[in-house]
């Protein structure tokens, strides 16, 4: 099965393709010679296909042109065979090895030839016949925009011309404006080649040539700007009429061909710049240069000058540097003097309250004994109960402590152990207040 | 393009009062050359010039207009600051003005890179003295550093010429040559001797001899010394002030 084309809006897959296929052109004049003179011959016969005879025959007679010495019958199955590899001549019989083929031009060897042949520059003849087309086809889509009831309507009779017909004649002005500029680029290879042919003899010639392609260029964006004006109101006036009706594609179908025309026109701004430089640029360099030297002995003994021939000078310049620039005045305010603050060398003492936890634990044992606990144990339980369980061994130390302080205590030879909390076991004592004694 | 329409002025105030004469009149006094592609400054030069004349003379200063379309200022007193183009500046320019002769450039609008430079620099001059030109260093460096190196040093050269109005910087590195680079070749134009024309012109002030006893020219506050290829690390690179190394 055949690959399918690589899809074009994806650049890495085509250059992937083209990677894995290595497809390459190499085409001598005799070859393009070949090309064109089968073009011709198809166009003036009729004929669609070449017996190899008639093939030899063609690059015999572009032989005969373009290199009379080369040898035609030598050389004419080799470069036949060439342009069957490179894709530029099918064979279009189908039978194979049976009897000697048919070939045909390639769609690629077709393009090749018009591209060299046919005359693809803008002028004021193929510009005006393109705009009246595109005027036509907007012509034709305005009334049916403004009758169309249905969205089939709308598809086939306002969308459909202007995405293909209308986009494809002003594709065929932006292709023409292309082979302008392809022109351009010749014609300064021509005021180039006139002045080194001839210098100061070309002087004349080049002005004329500058004369006439500055009138044609003038009279080309003159028409292009008074056409495009026109075809924009009918665009916008097709634009409208769609996006009343919500017929989304005609809308994006008109604006799309706005764009195209927005192209068209910035290219001609852009051209008319370009060339009035470039015109101007010219002009000067024939006046100035070129007649105040007609001998061309300047650039001989410039660059005499540069390989140092005679003394070493220097341009004298102006060298006057920028103006001093004064800053803003601002007022200062005097700062006071730095001094040391000064303290008191002994402050003052402040009443502030104690915070004695042996008070408190104080407090509590008394409470305790006030409540009528008569063994360390109760005494033990009532202070400590409150605390963390991790905090009641700590306490109950103190506890006996300050028992043992504010009380009489009493305890037997062999003190017994006594659970005082559900953690604490102690040796029992028996506790009477101090007062009670 | 159309030209403006003249101006009229009847008196000097008249162009002291001009929007535009206080950036001419700065330009012109930092050196820069004013030509007809700097339209409304061209045509207040123009139209102001009878004007003008008297008044720069009296700072000591020649408002100098070229047939080609150009002005620039030469001083000739002490009253405004004077300096001369460096020697690395000099032979650019001169490559410059070659390029705006050849017919191949003017065919395409007068515009080239910077590799046309040094190519035809490289043409007149020769690989090794160019780059010995632009690497005064007596120290041996390598081959491809100094072609670096080099070519850093006359893209230098060529900014600083066209803030003087000799060249118009582009965008991707194009540069567009002006009419002001014929003061480069004004030695050479003339009928008159080589050797006349420059007494000539060293007689207005319009150049000097590069041995003559001037002082040494001011660095250029932008000026990058670029020595990182070669090992110079003791010696300051000096291709615009000291001419010790010249050729």
């Amino acid at each position: 099965m055949p690959e399918a084309p690589p899809d074009v809006r994806d650049p890495a897959a085509a250059l992937a393709l083209l990677a894995t296929r290595r497809p390459s052109l190499e085409l001598s004049t005799l070859d393009l010679g070949l090309l064109v003179a089968l073009h011709a011959r198809a166009a003036a016969t009729g004929l669609g296909a070449f017996t190899e005879a008639q093939l030899e025959e063609a690059y015999a007679a572009a032989a005969a042109a373009i290199e009379p010495d080369a040898d035609p019958r030598r050389r004419a199955p080799a470069a036949i065979q060439r342009l069957r590899a490179q894709r530029l001549l099918a064979r279009v019989d189908g039978q194979g090895v049976v009897r000697s083929g048919e070939f045909a031009l390639s769609r690629l060897a077709a393009g090749i030839v018009e591209f060299f042949l046919e005359d693809d520059v803008l002028t004021q003849g193929n510009l005006a016949v393109l705009t009246a087309g595109v005027q036509a086809v907007l012509t034709t889509a305005l009334e049916a925009a403004r009758g169309a009831t249905t969205p089939a309507a709308w598809q086939a009779e306002v969308e459909a011309p202007l995405r293909v017909t209308a986009r494809d004649l002003v594709a065929g002005i932006e292709r023409r404006q292309r082979g302008l500029d392809l022109q351009q680029e010749e014609f300064q290879g021509s005021i180039q080649r006139l002045l080194e042919a001839d210098w100061f003899g070309a002087v004349a010639e080049c002005q004329h040539l500058l004369e006439a392609t500055s009138a044609t260029l003038r009279e080309l964006a003159t028409m292009l700007l008074r056409d495009v004006a026109t075809l924009r109101v009918a665009l916008h006036d097709l634009e409208d009429l769609a996006a009343a009706a919500g017929q989304v594609d005609a809308e994006r179908a008109a604006q799309r061909v706005l764009e195209q025309l927005d192209r068209v026109a910035a290219w001609g701004a852009a051209r008319q710049r370009a060339w009035s430089e470039y015109f101007q640029y010219v002009h000067r360099y024939l006046r100035d240069v070129v007649r105040l030297d007609p001998a061309r002995a300047l650039t001989h003994r410039l660059r005499e000058q540069l390989a140092g021939g005679g003394p070493r000078f220097a341009l004298t310049l102006a060298a006057e540097g920028p103006m001093r620039v004064l800053r803003t005045a601002r007022v200062v305010r005097p700062q006071p003097p730095v001094v040391r603050p000064r303290a008191p060398r002994e402050r003052e003492l402040a009443a502030a309250p104690v915070d004695d936890p042996q008070l408190a634990l104080d407090a509590e044992v008394r409470a305790s004994l006030a409540g009528g606990a008569a063994t360390l144990s109760t005494v033990t339980r009532d202070v400590t109960g409150p605390l963390p369980p991790r905090e009641r061994y700590l306490h109950a130390g103190r506890v006996a402590q300050t028992v043992a302080r504010l009380a009489h205590a009493h305890g037997e030879r062999e003190r017994a152990w006594v659970a005082s909390t559900d953690e604490l076991v102690i040796e029992e004592w028996a506790v009477a207040p101090r007062e009670a004694s | 393009m159309s030209a403006p329409a003249p101006r009229g002025y009847a008196e000097l105030q008249d162009v002291l009062l001009d929007a535009d004469f206080p950036d001419v009149d700065v330009a012109l006094r930092r050196g820069r050359h004013v030509d007809r592609d700097d339209v409304a400054w061209y045509a207040l030069l123009s139209d102001g010039q009878a004007l003008l004349e008297p008044l720069y003379r009296r700072y000591g200063c020649e408002l100098v207009h070229r047939p080609d379309g150009f002005f620039y200022l030469v001083p000739v007193g002490d009253r405004v600051s004077r300096r001369q183009l460096a020697p690395g500046d000099m032979l650019v320019g001169q490559a410059l003005t070659l390029l705006y002769l050849d017919p191949a450039v003017a065919a395409r609008g007068g515009r080239v890179g910077l590799d046309d430079v040094v190519t035809q620099l490289v043409a007149v001059l020769g690989a090794g003295p160019l780059v010995a030109t632009f690497n005064p260093s007596r120290k041996r460096v390598d081959e491809r550093a100094a072609e670096r190196v080099t070519r850093a040093k006359i893209g230098e050269a060529v900014r600083r010429l066209a803030t003087l109005g000799f060249v118009e910087a582009e965008d991707e590195g194009r540069l567009r040559l002006r009419a002001a680079l014929m003061r480069f070749a004004e030695p050479v134009r003339g009928q008159a001797a080589p050797a006349e024309a420059l007494a000539a012109l060293v007689a207005s002030g319009e150049i000097v001899f590069e041995d003559a006893a001037a002082p040494p020219p001011e660095r250029d506050d932008d000026e990058v010394v670029r020595d990182d290829e070669a090992d110079d690390a003791d010696a300051p690179d000096d291709d615009d002030g000291d001419d010790d190394d010249e050729p």
